[in-house]
């Protein structure tokens, strides 16, 4: 197909998505990666979560609600809410030079401004919540990707808030609106990507970006696609932060079954021991 | 988790050591546990995941193509950088290179390359015009002291474990094709020790790190060499030295061989 | 039915009183936090799983000082501000590193506590465990506090802000019972599985049936601690309610 990438340019031998019907990794226009959260991973944060989706995995901590230093950026009102997102060398196909570039420096801000939407920073004056995220490999997706895990982490951190964040790169290519890109399809002509994060709740969109160009009847179905996909993520979320804690009973079998370990042990000893003593016994008889 | 460090943290160490004992029940010349994970990251030619005690780190090397040093045009190089996410503990902030990161990495790097772990003539692509750089970087992710000994483990798991992608005739690398491994001769291995107390213990966690008023580490091979020597703050005596290098290669020893296993599989 | 929530999910959609971690919207109660909520329960509250110490009034807290200054010291409680008491409040002299008791007087808009009744802790260990969990060591009544001190023979406090104070008796044991209940404490079940704990190393307890006499072994307490005891204990009824 001869895919018309808005500037004039043609090019030949693109996959035409609304022909084919299924996308170059096989998916469905409104099916996601698969995607897998697992919170409190790091034994040193406050809160934490390791994310994999597709082939993205992010590393999400959460260190606070403490003392907001400087000092001058202390807000008496309210916390801050703070996310510094890094990407590791090897996380992408062309090493990345250590050290921030003005991309995670972007990311890093409007992440921030999503995650504060959620929290209740109110309740804790003068404090700062610091929210890191490291991606160790990536395949287009990863800023979504840290925003889903980084809201994970701090309710695995017990940092009240009014909701989660679920979020979803959505978006147009090949011919089609199509959700969750991967990387061959942020690179073809006609690509759009929408980094789309909301407040399962409420619906309130919390973190929209854009790149590309989009009519208006093409951004309808987009929103559509994006809210239904992270309903989806939300319940992943759910089941993540819920797994940790079993509402079981204290197996009384358990229990059982490690006294009478315990008992059985004491009586290995004790056997030992006398088995010991009667040698002992016998070499003190020969000795005589 | 707590991870402010309080002086009554550091008395209660520094007098379990004076009796001989460690708050996780270790003897002085034990060195704790690992496990390894390979091959996660799927855009590195080669990486890494371990976890030392509660000690995690991620290694990970991508081969570059660039011209050769003018004094060394039949050689390649390696490169080792090393951060200290904030991920990893309360203490730790984002920023430019700290003394520590350069520290750590600059011994990492010190014990693979000076121990001619790899032949660094065997990077070479074209005389004087282009070879292979390895980069390798790792990171602490949660920080349980010891990221020495962690890189160096992770670190030589990844080289042992990196794949090197094929070239076209411009010496481009050519995306998802590799030709074969990176060869090493030796496999040298750090082994880390602190004074706490007046005495010295193998393989320290972060609190007995914060305790110490003395840190040494020396990288060994499995064939009787040392390759890298770092003394950190404080003072040993002669006789100190030489107990930690004996030491050092028992350790290593140990830790070389369930290396092994792990890449082996 | 009691069920894990997570933050923003539905409690009642009609009308309820209104307890601790919720929040209202749209007519709707919603909770702010990761935790365990009841459905039965008139009141629509959540019991947080996680989560940094949160002073309030009256709280009892072991607390580390951090800095000496001329005019007091400077604690650490274990939350987003130190505290700070004065030289004049305490009858004796403290280092750095050393391990007060003390109750929560008052707290300002910026979540600093002010302290009072501190008095220094000779010898024993600090545990450290959850802030939120800390209720369930101490139990109905104090009784899990009981079975605690009867299984090992120490003296215990419980600070509200994840630190418990332990001296003398079998401490190895007792950091063990506390880390099991620590791990477990959103499980019910848990007085009879630490008397399992207990009889699994040959010791036996048993909880108190009567709420008189909570203590089942006599010690000799300090004159002073007895006192932030008896404010322990009347807390441990308390936390019971959101249970």
């Amino acid at each position: 197909m001869k895919v018309n990438d808005m500037s004039g340019r043609v090019k030949e031998n693109m996959p035409d998505y609304k022909k084919d019907k299924k996308r170059v990794d096989g998916r469905k226009m409104d099916e996601l990666r698969p995607l897998s959260i697992k919170v409190g991973v790091l034994p040193n944060a406050d809160g934490s979560a390791y994310l994999e989706w597709g082939q993205n995995k992010v590393f999400a901590a959460v260190h606070g609600p403490r003392e907001a230093l400087p000092k001058h950026t202390q807000n008496p009102y309210k916390a801050n809410v703070k996310v510094t997102y890094r990407m590791t060398t090897f996380s992408v196909p062309d090493r990345k030079r250590p050290g921030p570039n003005r991309r995670d420096q972007e990311i890093s801000k409007v992440l921030s401004e999503a995650l504060t939407k959620a929290v209740f920073v109110e309740q804790f004056p003068n404090t700062e919540i610091s929210v890191f995220v490291e991606v160790i490999d990536s395949n287009a997706g990863s800023r979504v990707a840290c925003l889903t895990a980084a809201s994970c982490a701090l309710a695995n951190a017990g940092i009240p808030m009014r909701d989660l964040v679920a979020a979803t790169g959505v978006g147009k290519a090949f011919n089609e609106i199509i959700v969750d890109l991967n990387k061959d399809e942020e690179d073809a002509p006609d690509a759009v990507d929408i980094p789309f994060g909301i407040l399962p709740n409420s619906g309130e969109i919390v973190l929209l970006q854009m790149d590309g160009l989009l009519t208006k009847e093409e951004w309808a179905k987009v929103n559509e696609m994006g809210y239904k996909a992270c309903k989806e993520i939300y319940e992943v979320q759910k089941k993540a932060l819920q797994e940790q804690f079993v509402l079981s009973e204290v197996s009384e079998q358990n229990v059982e079954e490690s006294v009478e370990k315990k008992e059985a042990e004491k009586k290995e000893i004790e056997k030992k021991e006398s088995k010991k003593e009667a040698k002992e016994d016998k070499a003190k008889k020969v000795r005589k | 988790m707590r991870t402010t460090v309080l002086e009554y943290d550091l008395s209660k160490i520094v007098e379990l050591a004076r009796q001989g004992k460690r708050v996780d029940g270790r003897a002085f010349e034990s060195a704790r546990d690992f496990t390894l994970e390979l091959d996660m990251c799927k855009n590195a030619e080669g990486s890494a995941i371990i976890k030392l005690g509660d000690t995690k780190v991620i290694a990970g090397i991508k081969m570059a193509v660039d011209k050769p040093y003018p004094d060394s045009p039949d050689e390649g190089a390696i490169s080792v950088g090393a951060e200290l996410l904030p991920l990893a503990h309360g203490d730790y902030e984002t920023g430019p290179p700290s003394m520590d990161e350069i520290e750590v990495a600059r011994v990492v790097d010190r014990g693979i390359r000076e121990s001619k772990a790899i032949d660094f003539t065997t990077l070479c692509i074209k005389e004087g015009e282009a070879c292979w750089i390895a980069f390798m970087d790792f990171y602490a992710v949660n920080g349980d002291g010891n990221l020495f000994d962690a890189g160096s483990i992770a670190g030589l798991a990844t080289f042992m474990n990196t794949s090197v992608p094929k070239l076209d005739e411009n010496n481009k690398i050519i995306k998802h094709e590799y030709k074969g491994k990176l060869q090493l001769k030796r496999h040298p291995l750090l082994t880390t020790f602190v004074k706490v107390g007046g005495k010295i213990m193998v393989d320290p966690t972060y609190l007995e790190e914060k305790a110490s008023e003395a840190r040494f580490s020396v990288a060994t091979t499995e064939d009787g060499f040392m390759s890298a020597m770092q003394k950190g703050p404080g003072a040993f005596t002669l006789e100190e030295v030489n107990y930690m290098i004996d030491l050092a290669f028992k350790v290593a020893d140990e830790r070389r061989k369930k290396l092994f296993k792990a890449v082996k599989n | 039915m009691k069920k894990i929530v997570v933050p923003g999910e539905l409690l009642s959609s009609e009308r309820k009183r209104l307890g601790s971690n919720v929040f209202v919207s749209n007519g709707k109660i919603y909770s702010k936090v990761l935790g365990i909520s009841e459905d039965a329960d008139e009141k629509a509250s959540v019991v947080p799983l996680q989560g940094k110490y949160m002073p309030q009034r009256d709280d009892v807290v072991i607390g580390v000082v951090s800095r000496v200054i001329f005019a007091g010291y400077n604690i650490n409680i274990n939350s987003f501000a130190e505290s700070f008491i004065p030289r004049s409040a305490m009858r004796d002299d403290l280092k750095m590193g050393d391990l007060v008791s003390a109750k929560v007087d008052d707290i300002n808009e910026l979540k600093e506590a002010d302290l009072g009744f501190p008095r220094k802790m000779f010898g024993g260990e600090v545990i450290e465990v959850t802030p939120v969990r800390t209720p369930r060591l101490i139990g109905k009544n104090g009784s899990m506090l009981d079975l605690l001190r009867q299984g090992t023979g120490c003296e215990i406090i419980v600070g509200k802000n994840g630190r418990v104070w332990a001296r003398g008796g079998n401490l190895e044991l007792l950091r063990k019972v506390v880390e099991f209940i620590d791990a477990n404490s959103f499980k019910s079940n848990l007085t009879n599985s630490v008397e399992a704990f207990f009889k699994a190393e040959g010791i036996t307890v048993s909880a108190p049936k009567k709420e008189s006499a909570p203590f089942a072994t006599s010690k000799k307490i300090l004159e002073e601690e007895t006192e932030v005891l008896n404010a322990d204990e009347a807390i441990g009824e308390e936390e019971n309610e959101v249970l």
